[in-house]
């Protein structure tokens, strides 16, 4: 089993390598000149000496490898580079980004967990029941919502309509609510949806007749071993959600101004800042494959007859 | 477990005439459309629903109605396109891998476990970022990771059908690998990733319209869903109906093909 | 007279609009074996269901009752209230009756406690031994993955020892099995009565196993039932058409 974790922790760095390596060269081939970026954002009128002077300096003549090396090496250290914009350090805005992202996603992961772990098992038990008809209409619902457009239907109805909430949330908690319920709904549907597929599936082993047949309290049944055996499943279903989750969470953020990396990569594309957007999609891949990684290690422990093929 | 089937194959056509009716709708926009779309009337800004115009005007006089219609034609267009493409090249890269195997295949599903390893939205926002925005700029930056699932499906299909007899005697009896692919592979992998496609319609109009809602897909002035609602959200409070109607339509298209694809799916399954 | 366990009276069941298993009556005593047999489809799983409740039946008609209680008829399904404590059953896979993936320890404690009784580890590794399993301590240390499909089997039926239930259902549990686990598995059903006086139901299609266990018998085919009574009398002078031919080929086990 360890060799295994090993060999994924090998495969997971150079999966990263690449990732980096795309990351830079996405930007290299991005139309736009970076030095023009960066002397224009400083308000003076560019001459080409100026300019000259600029790619000289910021060193965009040498050659593709050593600047992508240049760069990794920063990242390595923390360093993701400087603002085109303002010249300041990326590093520290996408630090604190990170941190509100973090608080904005954790608490709509928990938020929709609370419900579709429930909901799920409920419905999977009672298959067919009118309860599990309605989980599934409104799962299946929530499945087709765009989360953009939840937002903007969540903020209609609680800032406009009841008056309940600020409307731009920027990072208070009560402002936490509905971005976090936008982010929330679907992947509330979507959970629910697979772990009602999961637990169904399990409920239909042999062993469930067993234990039942032995007279084990139902409760014991679903949760000590049905759920239990799920877990697994659930940890990969989750961690493949994370995903979606980064993506909305940068429409969330958009919308209701959540200071996030989200936002803060929107707002650099607007202003072309090639680093921020690099560092954003570099910490994003990093977290996405790491999750994965975990998952992988839990479903192990759990169920050590997955050696994966 | 007929009478089962019976109960979904009604479904199954109740679903594809429903998507029929949307595709119809959308095809024909520019004959439906009461009014030119674009046409901008100052006199006109932010009218209510009414006989004339019966979803409303929006900021710039437009009739929000015509706009739908037309929203409609952009959005299934691209959605279609964008997944006819990643089904094409996908499958196609798929029997390759599946029937040849070998170095191509090693290279070529590395990368397309790089590309499921990544978040698709977030690579996708990037990509189209550094594009710069633009309908284009969208498609390509979804189209990175869209075909792989295709490539996934279609390879492993081929894989289990390409030691069948009726491939190794054509096979034997001279026929060229891309012969045997069009002809033999092709038609008995088709169906299962057909369904692939028709499960993906939902999922890529949400990521259409969501990068076009961030500005990143559709270009103003021309009419999309997702950037028909971003705009009228600055005055949602004033002009519901103009954030209302592109809503509801995205809603249920998305709807109507997300029903067809796990309808289908189940009629398989059963 | 001894205690009565089992009582079926003018029992159907039926899926839908159809009648899958219809007028069957059944009475047995503490230490009693019934077998019930039948080819697949001859509704002998589905009557055992209707006993076990636990897998859904609709009866339209009669009842079954365990000791005094009537535990399903149309009105009432509580067949599951006394499975474990007072019913056990054997399926038809018993190598797959115990969760793969935890500790078998902690899979009979919990039995344990469901069938009311004290967990007892030194019992329990003696039964083990019983049905051939030598390393009890290990075995309970053991998840049911880890081992052989054999072994699992024979797990189960200690279990079924262990909790030692007043009526015993069995379905098919040797169909799954080698001829040798098979013959153990009878063997120790047997052994089960003689200590604890366990009444067994079992249905099969092995007329063999049926032969050498059965004090009643019932021979069931498109959910009725042929022809019931006590099992020499059956195997040994057959009244009805369908009984005879099912004897001329008896396979010996």
């Amino acid at each position: 089993m360890t060799g295994r974790i090993t060999k994924r922790i090998a495969e997971l760095l150079v999966l990263l390598i690449v990732l980096s390596i795309l990351t830079f060269l996405l930007m290299y081939l991005a139309p736009g000149d970076p030095a023009q970026k960066r002397l224009s954002s400083q308000g003076v009128a560019v001459t080409k000496e100026m300019l000259d002077a600029e790619r000289e300096r910021m060193g965009l003549a040498r050659p593709f490898f050593v600047r992508y090396g240049e760069w990794a090496w920063g990242v390595i250290r923390g360093d993701f580079g400087l603002s085109l914009k303002d010249d300041m350090p990326v590093a520290p805005k996408l630090r604190e980004g990170l941190s509100n992202t973090i608080v904005l996603a954790s608490a709509s992961l928990i938020l929709s967990l609370v419900f579709a772990i429930p909901l799920g098992i409920l419905s999977a038990v009672k298959k067919n029941s009118i309860f599990d008809h309605t989980v599934r209409i409104l799962s299946f619902i929530g499945n087709s919502l765009p989360n953009f457009l939840i937002s903007v239907i969540l903020m209609y109805f609680f800032c406009i309509w009841l008056d309940l909430f600020p409307i731009i949330a920027s990072g208070s908690i009560q402002g936490l609510f509905l971005p976090a319920l936008s982010l929330a709904i679907p992947m509330c549907a979507r959970f629910t949806r697979q772990i009602r597929a999961e637990i169904q599936k399990e409920l239909e082993r042999d062993y469930v007749t067993g234990l039942r047949a032995r007279g084990v309290k139902e409760s014991d049944v679903l949760i000590k071993n049905v759920l239990y055996n799920c877990m697994g499943h659930i940890f990969t279903i989750i961690a493949l959600q994370i995903g979606t989750l980064m993506g909305g969470s940068v429409v969330i953020e958009t919308i209701f101004r959540w200071p996030g990396i989200g936002k803060l990569v929107m707002d650099s594309i607007t202003a072309r800042d090639y680093p921020v957007i690099m560092g954003f999609v570099l910490i994003m891949g990093t977290i996405y494959v790491a999750v994965n990684l975990l998952s992988d290690i839990i479903c192990q422990v759990i169920d050590p007859r997955v050696e994966n093929e | 477990m007929s009478r089962e089937k019976q109960r979904l194959k009604k479904k199954m056509i109740f679903a594809a005439v429903c998507a029929a009716i949307l595709v119809i709708i959308a095809v024909f926009s520019g004959v439906i459309a009461p009014n030119d779309p674009y046409a901008t009337n100052a006199t006109l800004i932010r009218k209510p629903p009414s006989a004339e115009f019966i979803f409303g005007t929006d900021n710039m006089g437009r009739c929000v109605f015509s706009r739908v219609l037309i929203g409609a034609r952009t959005t299934i267009a691209a959605t279609f396109f964008l997944v006819a493409i990643s089904f094409v090249i996908g499958t196609l890269i798929g029997m390759l891998c599946g029937y040849y195997g070998g170095v191509v295949d090693d290279i070529l599903m590395r990368f397309a476990d790089l590309m499921l390893a990544f978040p698709q939205m977030v690579v996708a926002i990037a990509v189209a970022g550094m594009l710069g925005g633009g309908l284009f700029g969208a498609l390509l930056a979804l189209g990175v990771t869209a075909w792989t699932s295709f490539a996934r499906l279609a390879r492993s299909h081929t894989l289990s059908i390409k030691n069948e007899p009726y491939i190794t005697v054509a096979r034997l009896s001279g026929k060229k690998g891309a012969y045997i692919i069009l002809h033999h592979i092709l038609p008995n992998i088709v169906e299962p990733v057909l369904v692939n496609a028709l499960t993906q319609i939902g999922t890529t109009m949400i990521g259409i319209s969501g990068l076009s809602f961030l500005g990143l897909g559709v270009v103003a002035p021309q009419a999309e869903w997702g950037s028909m609602i971003s705009e009228g959200r600055a005055y949602i409070q004033i002009a519901p109906w103009t954030v209302l109607f592109p809503a509801a339509a995205t809603v249920i298209t998305i709807i109507v093909f997300n029903y067809l694809g796990d309808v289908v799916m189940e009629y398989k399954n059963e | 007279m001894s205690e009565r366990v089992l009582t079926i009276n003018n029992l159907c069941v039926s899926y839908g609009d159809v009648d899958v298993v219809c007028g069957i009556d059944i009475s047995m005593e503490a230490g009693d074996i019934t077998c019930i047999v039948g080819e697949s489809g001859s509704g002998k799983t589905t009557l055992l269901r209707a006993i076990h409740g636990l897998e859904r039946t609709y009866i339209n008609h009669g009842e079954v009752v365990f000791q005094n209680d009537v535990i399903a008829s149309r009105d009432v399904s509580s067949g599951r209230k006394y499975m474990g404590r007072h019913i056990g059953l054997i399926p038809q896979n018993p190598g797959g009756s115990f969760n793969p993936l935890r500790p078998l320890e902690k899979q009979f404690k919990e039995s344990y406690r469901a069938a009311g009784m004290d967990y007892d580890r030194e019992e329990l590794i003696r039964i083990f031994d019983k049905v051939g399993l030598s390393d009890g301590a290990s075995i309970l240390k053991s998840r049911p993955y880890e081992m052989s499909g054999g072994m699992n089997q024979r797990i189960a039926i200690a279990a079924a020892f262990a909790l030692h239930p007043s009526l015993l259902l069995c379905d098919e549990p040797a169909s799954a099995l080698d001829v040798t686990t098979a013959g153990m598995v009878v063997d120790q059903l047997m052994e089960l009565r003689r200590e604890k006086n366990t009444a067994i139901l079992m249905v099969t299609h092995h007329l063999g196993i049926a032969r050498r266990m059965a004090d009643h018998a019932g021979i069931m085919k498109n959910g009725r039932m042929v022809e019931y009574g006590d099992a020499d009398l059956i195997f040994e002078d057959p009244k009805d058409e369908y009984t005879k031919k099912l004897m001329a080929d008896i396979p010996k086990l």
